[in-house]
């Protein structure tokens, strides 16, 4: 074969690129081929950042990660990636990677061999089990965890050691949503799909800065909206943010006064003729939170919601609320889409409530381009957690410790007996760390979270978790939690343990095993199991000898259930780009819409001629709810006269131990800082780069201004990465009555010049 | 900030980007730092595109403007983070990292980078606006 310098280059670069892309090369002599490119191997992967679920392909070369880039095969992300995701593969050979056991000793941790630390973490469990019963231990687990993790942790907590502090991060960011979807439509989890984004005329974006917290969905949103110039945005958001680069509307409310106004554009709904009467008469029922009542019972409690009142509430014209309602109500079909500004308050499940009531008013739900659509902040919150049942009160397949028969069909699956399972619920996050706090919790095993760092009002928790006898297993160190605990456990960081994760639209994806795991680092599961066997429960672990045997497990808790994962076996999910439940069988597509004619559960004898048949709720009927307008717990006052806003940015992810490693992420933004309207900045001398001290109720921070055009006058937002500035030392730690979940939203605050 | 030095080598910073799209650091960790790519020394306390704004802002607006822009595909997405990695100029392996499905016509038209085509920081053809 010959060919000319000129031929040999461009067939070089042609090559070159195609072997970076994972592509057959585009000539056939292998001779041209890079030979930087050359035996790289790309597995089908998930992003561990949020919950998004874009797939990721991770490049391997002998053995080493070589590269990332996004699965043109997935639909979710068709090959584009975040700013976070495009560096995954430099998170797994991150400097603070932990390589090997270690254990404290005087005061100090030292490194140790697996065999002593889990000898001593299995004996102190265990003396702690006998002197003091199954209620002084404690899991906390993550939305971060694969499935089969939180599968096998709460199987041996609440199974075996008999407890039901069994509980998750994902307490602090979706169990709002959670009790919001159960209490109006019967079942956790979105009723649509990211589907309904290329269908969608109007998206609601309410308590959610989609550009920077899932910047992916972000863009098949802009992409919507830029083919279809129609497509309307609208916020409802205290603070600007990039997201409203492409806003139709804001409605720039004060932090934690939202409520009314969800009230307000239903009263105008109904007035202004844009309800659903067939929808509702057909597949909805109304309630005040205790008692059944009438639609006119609602529109009497809907009076008091004038746009007046509503915009006296949140501090904005009531001209906007009006226009906001007249949107929705006008274009066919609507989307709203929410995270952590509705979910982390006091009123959270209530405002997911008012939510929903909207488009069940309007009948905008199961049907291509509508859905009450909440975007979930980890990538495996829905899948482990709410699926799995890896909270205090659930068990896996979205069933209940309270329920007797549930009890009953997991403890034969668990190979347990139902009384091993306490019928009552354990200790929600918040109430677990108050028990680790007065010393009723005396030994707590973490897994894949940094509550050291993630949890509120952080100077009432730091002092007992230091005291309690603290399991960590973590993939980096120090972190503020493993800096603090007994025993720190090395485990497999993405890409070196297989698994499945569970995204926001109910679609479960598997995740390829691509390497040897760092150092000494072990699989979370065997650690879990080598535990279970250390403390004697040996012979009903023991049969778990991959990954895929605890799926096939956690399968069978699926099984004739709404999140049927029947025909989603390992087999399959390897092949496909996820499946979205209800899946029961290997030949079923999985589920667009819920509770519509294309859902296999959907009872067509008892639905009849009705669109929709909420079959989880008595009737079939979903549920209006006529919720009070309750405000933040803590107003802000004459002392703390600024309200606290807290959240994140898009180059950064939690608590920083992953994305904290990649210098161009913290090159966007690399010191923490407080975000201060210019007016309020003027108003108190301050510049930007000048130090402040924020104080509120529980604790003071200093930390650098930035004057900036996007908290409303009178709030400041302060981001909650950086390790060394704890946001949570300010925040509150008061908690939605039903969903336990906390209010870091809304703090009232005082700003000084520092 | 000390902006009269930084000013100068920004200057020839810019001098820099106007072959075109300047970058990556892309999704292919095996990438070697070039010795003569040195981004000058600045105050590293300030966020990229915050500094870039004010000192280069024709640079800031033509990417601000872009798609990349508008999905906040920041400057060290290509440049690196100036101090560990700096890349003046793209490579394509980057861009792949995401628009792998381009691949195709990428192959069909016969170049060599994706900047033979893709205009600087707008990412616009280069024959658009003209």
């Amino acid at each position: 074969m010959s060919i000319s310098r000129r031929e040999f280059l461009k067939a070089s670069a042609l090559t070159a690129a195609a072997a970076a892309i994972g592509v057959e090369p585009l000539l056939n002599s292998k001779t041209l081929a890079a030979a930087a490119q050359e035996g790289v191997i790309w597995h089908k992967s998930v992003c561990r950042l949020c919950g998004a679920g874009c797939g990721v392909m991770l490049g391997v070369k002998d053995g080493k990660p070589f590269g990332v880039r996004g699965d043109k095969e997935n639909t979710i992300n068709a090959g584009i990636l975040c700013v976070k995701a495009f560096y995954l593969h430099k998170m797994i050979t991150a400097k603070n990677r932990l390589l090997y056991p270690m254990v404290r000793k005087d005061g100090k941790l030292v490194r140790a061999s697996w065999d002593e630390a889990m000898n001593l973490v299995a004996s102190r469990f265990k003396e702690i089990l006998e002197k003091h019963g199954p209620d002084a231990l404690a899991y906390y687990g993550s939305g971060q965890a694969q499935t089969e993790e939180t599968y096998l942790a709460n199987r041996l907590f609440k199974g075996f050691i008999g407890t039901n502090n069994v509980e998750g991060n994902p307490r602090l960011c979706m169990a709002s949503a959670v009790g919001g979807y159960i209490s109006s439509f019967g079942a956790d989890e979105p009723i649509g799909t990211y589907d309904d984004i290329e269908h969608c005329e109007l998206f609601l974006l309410v308590g959610t800065n989609t550009a920077e917290a899932h910047p992916v969905l972000y863009d098949r949103i802009v992409s919507r909206k830029k083919k279809h110039p129609s497509t309307k945005i609208v916020i409802i958001d205290p603070r600007k943010t990039p997201t409203n680069r492409i806003a139709d509307l804001h409605l720039q409310v004060k932090p934690g006064y939202d409520l009314a106004i969800m009230h307000a554009i239903a009263r105008i709904l109904i007035k202004e003729g844009f309800t659903d009467e067939q929808f509702i008469k057909d597949s909805v029922v109304f309630s005040d939170g205790k008692d059944p009542i009438s639609y006119d019972d609602y529109k009497t409690f809907l009076e008091k919601y004038t746009p007046e009142y509503a915009a006296e509430q949140a501090g904005i014209n009531p001209s906007e609320i009006v226009q906001a309602a007249r949107i929705f109500g006008q274009s066919p079909t609507a989307m709203t889409m929410w995270t952590m500004g509705v979910n982390q308050r006091v009123a959270g499940v209530f405002l997911n409530n008012l939510i929903h009531n909207i488009h069940l008013l309007t009948g905008k739900l199961g049907k291509p381009g509508s859905d009450s659509f909440s975007l979930t902040g980890q990538p495996n919150a829905c899948g482990g957690v709410r699926e799995g049942g890896g909270l205090c009160h659930l068990l896996p397949g979205h069933r209940s410790v309270e329920n007797e028969q549930h009890r009953k069909e997991i403890a034969e699956i668990w190979m347990t007996t139902p009384e091993k399972i306490q019928p009552k619920p354990g200790k929600h996050t918040i109430a677990m760390f108050e028990g680790v706090a007065n010393g009723d919790i005396k030994g707590l095993f973490v897994l894949c979270t940094n509550p050291a760092q993630s949890l509120p009002n952080l100077n009432k928790y730091l002092k007992g978790m230091s005291d309690v006898f603290l399991v960590i297993t973590e993939s980096f160190h120090p972190t503020e939690t493993s800096k603090i605990a007994d025993v720190v456990l090395p485990v497999a960081f993405w890409g070196e343990k297989e698994g499945v994760y569970g995204c926001s639209e109910r679609r479960s994806q598997h995740l390829a095993k691509a390497l040897k795991p760092m150092g000494e680092a072990l699989w979370d599961g065997d650690v879990l199991i080598d535990l279970a066997k250390r403390m004697g429960y040996g012979a009903y672990f023991e049969h778990f000898k991959t990954p895929e045997d605890v799926w096939n497990e956690y399968l069978k808790t699926t099984k004739g259930k709404g999140l049927d994962l029947t025909g989603a076996p390992y087999e399959r999910l390897k092949k496909v780009r996820g499946l979205r439940w209800p899946v029961p069988n290997v030949n079923h597509p999985g589920t667009g819409h819920r509770f519509t004619e294309g859902d296999p559960l959907f009872p067509k004898d008892k639905a009849g001629s009705r669109r929709m048949y909420f079959y989880a709720k008595p009737e079939g009927k979903a549920v209006i709810f006529a919720r009070p307008d309750k405000g933040p717990e803590e107003p802000t006052s004459a002392d703390y006269p600024i309200a606290l806003t807290t959240g994140r940015i898009l180059e950064q992810w939690h608590t920083m131990t992953m994305t904290g490693q990649v210098p161009e992420l913290v090159r966007a933004n690399p010191n923490p800082y407080v975000e201060i309207n210019p007016d309020d900045a003027k108003a108190w001398g301050i510049s930007s780069r000048d130090k402040v001290k924020l104080t509120t109720k529980r604790g003071s921070l200093t930390v650098e201004a930035k004057v900036i055009d996007r908290p409303r006058k009178g709030t400041i937002f302060l981001p909650w990465h950086w390790p060394e500035s704890l946001t949570n030392i300010l925040t509150i730690d008061a908690v939605d009555p039903g969903s336990k979940e906390p209010e870091y939203k809304v703090a009232a605050c005082k700003v000084e010049k520092a | 900030m000390k902006k009269t030095p930084y000013l100068i080598t920004s200057l020839i910073f810019v001098s820099l980007l106007a072959a075109g799209f300047v970058t990556n650091s892309g999704n292919n960790s095996t990438q070697q730092l070039p010795p003569k790519d040195k981004h000058p020394e600045v105050d590293w306390s300030i966020g990229c595109a915050e500094c870039h704004e004010e000192m280069t802002p024709k640079v800031f607006q033509e990417w601000n403007e872009s798609r990349h822009g508008q999905v906040n595909f920041g400057c060290y997405i290509c440049h690196g983070d100036g101090q560990e990695v700096f890349y003046k100029k793209g490579k394509d392996e980057g861009c792949l990292g995401c628009h792998a499905a381009q691949e195709v016509n990428y192959k069909q038209l016969k170049v060599k980078s994706c900047f033979d085509c893709h205009n600087g920081h707008t990412l616009k053809f280069h024959n658009e606006n003209k």
